[in-house]
């Protein structure tokens, strides 16, 4: 068994640490416990520090709670199945609560769970039951919506000592022999995440009863690299290089983190040429992120990573003293909200590429010109024909509708080109034909023939086709030359037909 | 009656094609010799290179040129392993009618160094059965190993005098009328870029007005994202938070590159200095800041850090 659901307390009161939260959660449950209903539980912080703990803690103070992971498919009908239903009535049988436990919160993630964050707010809204919720990021955009309607409850790393008390406290239990340092050691190894401390102990501990100071140095605890907000707080706040860099090895793609930073920097640096020095540097960091990826030496990525955060880190004389909270790029929730525009943009641009061998970016260039262009009626007909645009991709140009007479005219304008270029050809076709009867009569085994007899086969209306370069077409082309190695091999036959239908 | 007359006018042959005349006679040669070794056109936007290819394609192919050739735009979003497919594909078929098979791609310069050496890999692969065309803006931004197995044609911009032959010529073909103020304003704003001129051209002639130099201005002016000027004084103003914002969504919105952005703010400040809006001595400060930009966005990674860093030169 985990030692970490074996020593889990179970109480309120067994939970080491975080007294100043247990205080406030405490008469949170109090409140509930006499009728009176209270916001939503936001439990932020960390991992490992015992934010489930708590959850379960609580849960033990109600006669019964639903608990939802965020290993579940949160798609909204998940969340309103399971819980909207227990959430908006009561129990049959009394005021019994409920208790609600969502856990990652912020792991609800965009398009697998379509509508997570919205359905979340609505449980809120509508609930008559307790609602605590679990999440890792306080800064996260998926909590956005969420934090204003909770009462947020923050929660810090665990400290050191409160940790190492826990660890004696198993060991006793456990029968573990330990040195006093090495256990302090462990502890402080943790860095605040007490799960990861007992984990620790369990994997050394747990067969040999016994722990030394050279055990935990052999093992490695997780791996401590900061979050991208430690990162940028570091490097905006700090002018200490070593505590920069140390802050700066993230799990991230630094690319990100270097747009974090440019986001940030700007908030936080409101004197001109502070910020000026700052975009040097991260002009700098982007130049050698761009050479690293070019030329695939990501030994270039250190002089970026020093770029965007010593360079910076100092660029700042000194650290300012007002609190800026950190915001994930703007650029990012800009791109979110217009996914439909960008969409509709990239579809005509699609079709701009197709018909007029162009790439996406120069047919984008080009749209200014057709939103002059497309206040003019015909000419809006005329290039949405030739593109096939939607009425949406129409929309994109001009803001009326084209008139429904111009439609017709141009229509009609269309077809009685269509015939005319018909008749030519046909008459052409005819020529050619004529020009191509005696040849044929005298050299029977002449090559050239089997085309003419190609294209007399075809039905005229295929032929006449005005010829736009359309990859499609290239598929029917490849058909008829199928037919016409078909034709190469009976010559004689065909020939017959060809014959008769010349005479009549 | 046919839409764009960028389309509708592209040349088709390889003698319509105006401009570039070394380069088309000795595509000439490869023609009459029915055979040609892998090239590469490149040269700015708008000069010649996509029309040059397509008239060569169908003159060296003949009748049956659209079974024997495969168009790829090498930079859109489409995966290396996506244009590897369509060019294994069509590779492995025998040429039908024709010589051999031809492969054009664009915007080479576009592709990652990884996409480029696999791209370099095909090209060794299919020798026997097609050639490649590839077509870029700036062939530095090529892997050597590419380059070294092409033919490399540089386009220049097209000369003033033959891009206003070519918009008379269409003027008379479209029965509009135009003076010769007005043809000449567009050849200056187009700087030997003919989609842009005939772009202008037809935009002009779609306001039904004649073409001349009013009219023209007005409609360069109206294809000008206001965008632009906005962001400017925003930061000349020292407001960063509000100029960037502006940068933000006219590059999400509008879908504007980073090197469009920065020629249009180019434009804009040399505009300004030359209305005597700009100190001249602050607008050399600026210029070398925007050279500077323009040269990082090509070699950096990611041309919003780079425009942000240009707007804070103006604060």
């Amino acid at each position: 068994m985990l030692w970490t659901d074996k020593y889990r307390p179970k109480t309120l009161k067994e939970i080491l640490g975080n007294n100043k939260e247990k205080k406030i959660i405490e008469s949170w449950v109090e409140n509930w416990k006499n009728g009176n209903p209270q916001q939503p539980l936001l439990l932020v912080g960390p991992p490992g520090i015992g934010k489930t703990t708590f959850a379960q803690a609580i849960a033990g103070e109600f006669s019964e709670y639903i608990e939802l992971n965020a290993s579940d498919k949160r798609s909204q009908d998940v969340i309103k199945s399971t819980i909207g239903e227990s959430s908006s009535s009561k129990s049959l049988f009394g005021d019994e609560y409920k208790l609600i436990i969502m856990d990652e919160v912020d792991g609800i993630h965009g398009t697998n769970d379509r509508g997570g964050v919205r359905a979340i707010g609505e449980i809120i809204k509508t609930s008559k039951h307790p609602l605590i919720l679990i999440a890792n990021d306080f800064y996260s955009k998926r909590l956005q919506s969420i934090k204003p309607k909770c009462q947020v409850i923050k929660m810090g790393k665990i400290r050191g000592p409160t940790i190492n008390k826990m660890l004696k406290n198993i060991a006793q239990k456990e029968g573990i022999e330990y040195d006093k340092e090495a256990l302090k050691l462990l502890s402080k190894k943790a860095n605040g995440d007490i799960r990861s401390a007992i984990n620790t102990f369990q994997a050394i501990a747990d067969t040999s009863h016994e722990l030394t100071m050279e055990d935990v140095e052999t093992v490695t605890t997780k791996d401590d690299r900061s979050t991208i907000i430690d990162g940028v707080m570091a490097t905006l706040k700090s002018k200490n290089p070593k505590h920069v860099k140390d802050a700066l090895r993230v799990d991230e793609e630094p690319t990100l983190v270097m747009e974090y930073i440019a986001e940030n920097v700007a908030r936080e640096y409101t004197n001109k040429n502070e910020l000026k020095k700052a975009y040097e540097s991260l002009s700098n960091a982007d130049l050698y992120f761009g050479r690293a990826r070019n030329t695939r030496n990501y030994g270039y990525w250190k002089y970026a990573t020093d770029f965007m955060g010593i360079g910076v880190s100092s660029a700042k004389k000194e650290t300012y003293k007002k609190f800026t909270p950190i915001k994930s790029p703007t650029v990012f929730t800009l791109m979110g909200r217009n996914r439909g525009k960008r969409n509709l943009r990239d579809g005509i641009a699609e079709k701009m590429s197709e018909k007029m061998h162009i790439s996406n970016s120069v047919a984008i260039s080009m749209f200014p010109y057709f939103e002059i262009m497309f206040q003019n009626d015909e000419l809006a007909w005329e290039i949405s024909d030739f593109l096939d645009l939607e009425k949406d991709e129409i929309k994109r140009f001009r803001k009326k509708v084209i008139p429904k007479k111009v439609i017709n005219k141009m229509e009609k304008q269309k077809e009685e080109m269509r015939i005319e270029e018909r008749d030519r050809r046909a008459k052409e076709l005819q020529e050619q034909m004529l020009a191509g009867i005696p040849q044929e009569e005298i050299a029977e085994e002449e090559p050239v023939r089997d085309e003419v007899e190609l294209i007399s086969e075809e039905p005229i209306p295929d032929e006449v086709e005005p010829e736009i370069e359309d990859p499609e077409t290239e598929e029917e082309l490849m058909a008829e030359e199928i037919i016409e190695e078909e034709v190469e091999e009976k010559p004689k036959e065909k020939k017959n037909k060809q014959t008769s239908l010349f005479d009549f | 009656m046919s839409g764009p007359w960028v389309e509708k006018y592209r040349p088709q042959s390889l003698d319509d094609i105006v401009g570039q005349e070394h380069i088309i006679n000795r595509l000439k040669k490869y023609v009459g010799e029915e055979s040609m070794p892998n090239l590469m056109f490149t040269g700015p936007a708008g000069v010649g290179k996509t029309t040059t290819a397509l008239a060569l394609v169908k003159s060296i192919l003949g009748e049956y040129w659209r079974q024997n050739f495969l168009e790829l735009n090498a930079s859109d979003a489409r995966g290396i392993d996506t244009v590897r497919n369509d060019i294994k594909n069509f590779c492995r078929l025998k040429p039908v009618g024709a010589p051999f098979r031809i492969i054009f791609l664009d915007e080479v310069d576009n592709m990652t160094k990884d996409a480029q050496h696999a791209l370099r890999r095909e090209m060794e692969m299919y020798t026997k059965t097609a050639s490649f065309i590839l077509s870029c803006n700036y062939s530095s931004k090529i892997i050597d190993p590419i380059q070294s197995r092409c033919a490399i044609f540089r386009f220049a911009p097209i000369k003033g005098e033959e891009v206003e032959e070519r918009l008379k010529f269409i003027c008379g073909e479209e029965n509009f009328d135009y003076d010769d103020k007005g043809i000449e304003t567009i050849v200056y704003y187009a700087e030997g870029d003919m989609r842009k001129a005939v772009n202008i051209l037809q935009a002009t002639a779609s306001e039904g007005e004649h073409i001349t130099e009013d009219s023209v201005y007005e409609v360069v002016s109206k294809s000008k994202p206001q965008d632009v000027s906005d962001m400017i004084t925003k930061a000349l103003t020292g407001d960063f938070m509000g100029s960037r914002k502006l940068l933000h969504e006219t590059m999400v919105l509008q879908g504007t590159s980073g090197e469009d952005m920065v020629s249009q703010i180019y434009q804009e400040v040399s505009r300004r200095v030359i209305d005597g809006k700009m100190d001249p001595d602050f607008y050399i400060d600026i210029i070398e800041a925007i050279a500077n930009c323009d040269f990082r966005i090509r070699e950096g990674s990611n041309p919003r850090i780079q425009l942000e860093a240009l707007l804070t030169k103006f604060l």
